[in-house]
């Protein structure tokens, strides 16, 4: 393999995790912060494992610019995006590659992240492998009156499955992150709501086209971990259930595999439609000629069916769930490490038959939150962290032990990630609560007040684990 | 030279003086002196008293023109403010309800370059755009005609011109400005003035040779003073002969007295001076076609004997063709399909009351259940057209994007926009800023490829070439390097093409030839352009990436194109036209001020410029300094010159929409 230094375009847990890997498979590395980030355990760890060079302070993580000032001045020869900030971004990705002085990236190609980052896109990328999606349309409808035959055909269609009480959704094709949503369970209000979405969607997006899909219910979220190379290999590591999150549909528990038949009834035949939802996914991997990590993300209503929701082309903060029940040669995997040595164009050295899977992995997320007041972030100083070591207990963090830390306010929440693993759910959970009940968290804001944290909630949450 | 300072010598005769001796009352309407919305337009109603025979008539006139007083300060040396000129146009319009001619006076070195309600530019397209179409004759004395402020009074019937005057394009100081590249504080020289002023062939003798006046009244030897009566007699026979002969040409019973007039120069035949409402519509046509020969000589017109008669027979074909479309089809065509809705309406009337009463007995029906629920394709793969014929295979990548460098965005300091890198920002941005909205720079060739559906361009009268008229020192040359660079034979490209299916007639000023000044070439282009739209019955879309101006080095023959452009765009429009300006980049001066300003619907892009002169020039011409966004398309939304500010990346889209919405019923290309 070709010696390569990588430039990693992140913070927190992720950039140790990368930094690791990079260590693992004998490649040089840099990391970047900024001035709120100092304290970080990124920083601490770059400068002991890379020296004074392998750390450099930008003022921004969404500058490319200055991304690649410093990929040019440290010399780098290859970029890892970790999640969030650029790592769905085509351009950032397409300038990696085409820019005068060409570097690696590390992630799926330009072209993929462009085309799977696009939500009709890719739907109507499913619908040509006939991979199910939410039933609705699948491109911007301008015409008021198409939409309300759309609309109407989905009521009907609704009905006719059963639905008693039929809700349909009306989107900005252009929008994201749930804005310029609105639901309308009344076909005669739908007019009213079309006018609604198509203003907000002009004013905001300069763009008029809905699209119109049917709301789903009490679903559960799936998710099919993919790994591919530039060689044509595509490979799977399982599936995740990542139903337990937050009101702002962030994620806060993720149990591997996706159901799990031996300990829960289920109302479906659950092995079936996991191996579904693994089938449908790599057959599309393999149909756009995805070439890194990626997962497809699905829903699965109460009777059993799964629909495509979304593609992320990235790397995910829960890949060490999936990671931590798949063996290789009895080995335990790291995603990360795989992701970076396809990202440099290195051939799959496995295939799926060597893929094995064992036992149950839950990964909690810890954050200094409030879940009983819709989840509002506390900020504060962090005073004491610990946690004792387990073999069965796998932690990510970015928190510094051996000193206090002052939560930046400017980033992602998340404090650390603690992934159990048991060999059956039953085993899984009991180290869970055993694991969240050694953990110490404790810490103080400029008002006195303790430091609050979703560990009670991720407790109570542990029970119902997997029950749909 | 010494013609300009003959001009400008305060001792030179005025408008008043004019009034005073060549007619025989006047009133003074609206003003007097300083007390006058515009002291540099003088309007009055005058009147001619002659004797024929034993009668004695009074001719009422009009007379509108520009006052420089002798010397007097606040008659600001002739120039006009935009109010000035709107009370001119008014009173046209007034002249024109009353039936009397006009015989404006032009004085002015240029138009005040403001841009205050109602705008330098705005006023004077309106001027010359009514002016196309007045219903009376209008006789022009020019004496001193600069420019744009000329051109707001002065499309006339017949043009006279003092013999010591001048009528040019821009003052020879300005020409020397432009020429020599100098700025406020490097005044051009003398030496280079003095060229300029030789060979933009401003004299009332180039102008009478190259056809743009129609004649010339002898003047003393130094010039036209207050007190040269002589002057006044010969000048005031000029004016009746003119304004006689106008009348008489178009008049039903003219016969004897045209020939005496012509023959004998008799001053002493009696014409009624109003017309009726034949021979106003004959004025109309004479002077359009008047214009429409003018300066035919002053470009280059490469196309091949062949290529000319192909031309000539495509056009009587598709002139019968829409006659026969349009006029004669399409009328009938209208009644029937009104008719057919009538009927319709009725049998659907009756057909639901029957219909009603069977459909429950209907529906029992086995096998009659209706299968339509695939139509909306909720669970399967729909087929989409993306836009008619566009195709991924010819898309455009602006050489702008082949470089590996970032942009910063002038707004980043404001609205903290990161810096851009070049392929994202011209490659898939359009050249905008995506935080702020901010638009740089986009050449032509990016709205070919993506405001036209694929391969639908289709180029006519390329092989019309932009030349040298008055040989002008180094214009050949640098034309040449325009050609070369851009691969165009003038500033001006004419093509048909489609925007989203609807067929378009465009004329596109490029700015990168010369930027996109208009001379004959250009003029003629677009004339044929907008004759094409009519020929076709198709819009009119006159997409202005870029045009500084009027071609200075043309002189004259650059200047006409104003008003001929105008009159034909008048006439596209009269017969039903639908005509949309979009302005890109700076947009400035003549064209601007006439055929382009006319338009109903003007939209700019955000980057646009607009405005009648440059900061350098109102700096050089009025000694204001302007504020930095002074033309910027805001300012120029909020003083009411266009009708909406588009992003370009929407552009498409827009000029759809508003190709649909504004076409309205009359449709022409329906």
């Amino acid at each position: 393999m070709k010696k390569h230094k990588v430039l990693i375009a992140n913070r927190g847990e992720i950039a140790i995790r990368i930094l690791r890997a990079c260590q693992d498979l004998g490649q040089d590395f840099v990391c970047v912060y900024t001035r709120e980030d100092a304290q970080s355990e990124h920083c601490t760890e770059a400068l002991k494992h890379g020296g004074e060079d392998s750390l450099y302070r930008i003022s921004s993580y969404q500058d490319p610019n200055e991304i690649f000032a410093v990929a040019d001045h440290s010399q780098a020869t290859a970029v890892h995006p970790g999640y969030g900030f650029f790592a769905e971004d085509f351009r950032f990705a397409r300038r990696v590659v085409q820019r005068s002085r060409k570097l690696e990236f590390i992630g799926p190609s330009w072209k993929i992240i462009q085309d799977l980052g696009d939500k009709i896109n890719t739907k109507r990328l499913a619908r040509q492998l006939n991979v199910p999606t939410i039933p609705g349309s699948d491109r911007p409808i301008f015409d008021d009156l198409e939409a309300e035959e759309v609309a109407r055909s989905l009521f009907n269609f609704q009905i006719e499955q059963g639905i008693e009480q039929p809700v349909i959704l009306v989107k900005a094709s252009a929008g994201g992150g749930g804005m310029g949503i609105e639901e309308v369970n009344d076909p005669d209000r739908f007019r009213n709501v079309l006018r609604k979405v198509k203003n907000y969607a002009r004013r905001q997006f300069r763009d008029e086209g809905v699209l119109i899909e049917q709301r789903i219910f009490d679903f559960n979220h799936l998710e099919v971990q993919i790994l591919a190379d530039s060689h044509g290999n595509v490979v799977h590591f399982g599936t995740r259930n990542c139903t337990v999150q937050s009101t702002g549909r962030q994620k806060r528990i993720e149990v591997a595999p996706g159901f799990d038949p031996s300990a829960v009834s289920y109302a479906f035949d659950a092995g079936k439609v996991l191996n579904d939802v693994i089938e449908y996914s790599v057959h599309m991997a393999q149909n756009v000629g995805y070439n890194s990590i990626g997962t497809w993300e699905w829903i699965v209503s109460p009777t059993g069916k799964p629909f495509l929701m979304e593609v992320n082309t990235r790397i995910q903060v829960e890949n060490g769930v999936s990671a931590i029940i798949a063996r290789i040669e009895d080995m335990e995997v790291d995603l990360i490490r795989e992701q970076i040595r396809i990202g440099l164009g290195e051939k799959m050295d496995f295939d799926q038959g060597s893929i094995k899977f064992e036992g149950v992995g839950i990964e909690y997320r810890i954050l200094a939150e409030d879940p009983g007041n819709a989840f509002t972030p506390w900020v504060g100083r962090i005073e004491k962290f610990s946690w004792p070591e387990h073999p069965w207990l796998r932690m990510h963090t970015h928190i510094p032990r051996d000193r206090v830390y002052d939560i930046p306010t400017e980033f992602d929440p998340n404090l650390a990630l603690g992934i159990v693993w048991g060999k059956n759910l039953k085993e899984a959970q009991k180290r869970g609560l055993t694991f969240l009940n050694q953990l110490t968290l404790q810490g103080r804001n400029n008002m006195g007040e303790n430091l609050k944290s979703n560990i009670s909630y991720l407790k109570e949450k542990t029970d119902s684990l997997l029950v749909f | 030279m010494d013609k300009v300072r003959i001009v400008r010598h305060p001792q030179r005769v005025c408008l008043k003086d004019i009034l005073e001796n060549v007619y025989d009352n006047y009133t003074e309407i609206g003003g007097q002196g300083e007390y006058s919305i515009d002291p540099s337009m003088i309007i009055a109603r005058a009147y001619i008293t002659r004797n024929v025979g034993k009668k004695t008539y009074k001719q009422p006139v009009m007379v509108i023109g520009q006052e420089k007083g002798h010397g007097e300060e606040f008659r600001n040396g002739g120039s006009v403010k935009p109010w000035g000129n709107a009370k001119a146009l008014e009173y046209m319009k007034v002249a024109e309800t009353e039936n009397i001619p006009i015989h404006s006076y032009i004085f002015t070195p240029g138009s005040y370059p403001v841009e205050d309600y109602p705008g330098a530019a705005q006023q004077i397209a309106r001027n010359i755009y009514a002016m196309a179409g007045i219903k009376v004759p209008v006789v022009a004395v020019i004496s001193e005609g600069g420019s744009g402020g000329a051109e707001a009074i002065g499309l006339a019937d017949t043009r006279i011109m003092l013999s010591h005057g001048y009528y040019s394009v821009i003052s020879p100081e300005g020409a020397a400005a432009i020429e020599g590249r100098s700025s406020a504080s490097r005044k051009a020289s003398g030496k280079l003035v003095e060229n300029c002023a030789r060979q933009l062939k401003i004299t009332a003798r180039d102008n009478l040779e190259m056809g743009y006046v129609d004649r010339i009244v002898q003047e003393p030897p130094l010039g036209a003073r207050p007190d040269h009566f002589e002057f006044y007699r010969k000048l005031r026979q000029e004016v009746i002969l003119a304004t006689d002969e106008i009348i008489l040409s178009i008049r039903g019973v003219k016969l004897f007295r045209a020939i005496a007039l012509r023959k004998l120069n008799n001053p002493k035949i009696y014409v009624r001076w109003s017309l009726s409402t034949k021979s106003k519509e004959r004025l109309v046509w004479r002077r359009y076609q008047k214009y429409r020969g003018l300066s035919r000589w002053a470009f280059e017109d490469s196309s091949t004997g062949f290529q000319r008669f192909k031309n000539f027979a495509l056009e009587t074909g598709w002139s019968i063709y829409s006659f026969l479309r349009y006029e004669f089809f399409g009328r009938h065509q209208r009644a029937i399909t009104h008719l057919a809705e009538d009927v319709q309406g009725e049998v659907h009337a009756l057909m639901d009351r029957v219909t009603h009463r069977f459909s429950s007995l209907f529906k029992k029906l086995p096998g009659v259940k209706k299968d339509r629920e695939d139509v909306c394709q909720l669970t399967t793969l729909s087929t989409w057209e993306a836009g008619m014929s566009w195709n991924e295979h010819c898309r455009y990548v602006s050489p702008q994007a082949n470089q590996d460098k970032t942009l910063t965005c002038p707004n980043s300091r404001k609205s903290n926009c990161l810096d851009l890198w070049a392929p994202d920002l011209f490659g898939d941005f359009a050249g905008v800023c995506s935080h702020c909205g901010h638009h740089f720079p986009m050449e032509y060739e990016w709205y070919l490829f993506n405001i036209f559906d694929s391969r639908s361009i289709r180029e006519f009268n390329a092989p019309i070439e932009a030349s040298n008229p008055l040989e002008f020192d180094g214009l050949t040359h640098k034309l040449d390097k325009a050609k070369k660079q851009t691969g165009h034979k003038s500033a001006c490209m004419t093509f048909e093409a489609k925007i989203k299916g609807i067929q378009v007639v465009v004329a596109m000023l490029l700015a990168r030839f010369r930027g996109g000044s208009v001379g004959a070439a250009e003029g003629e282009k677009f004339i044929r352009a907008a004759e094409q739209a009519r020929r076709k019955h198709m819009p009119f879309l006159a997409y202005v990436h870029g045009t500084a101006g009027i071609r200075i080095q043309e002189g004259t023959n650059g200047l006409l194109q104003m008003p001929r452009c105008t009159l034909s765009v008048r006439r596209y429009l009269e017969s039903g036209g639908l005509y949309l300006v979009v302005y890109d980049t700076n947009s400035y001066a003549g064209p601007l001020a006439s055929f382009l300003g006319c338009s109903p619907y003007q939209f700019a892009i955000r980057s646009a410029n607009i405005g009648f002169a440059g900061p350098g020039v109102i700096r050089e011409t009025t000694g204001l300094d302007i504020p930095p966004n002074y033309h910027k398309s805001f300012q120029a939304l909020s003083r009411g010159h266009i009708q909406g500010i588009w992003d370009r990346r929407e552009i498409r889209n827009n000029l759809h929409h508003a190709l649909m919405t504004m076409g309205g019923e009359f449709l022409y290309y329906r």
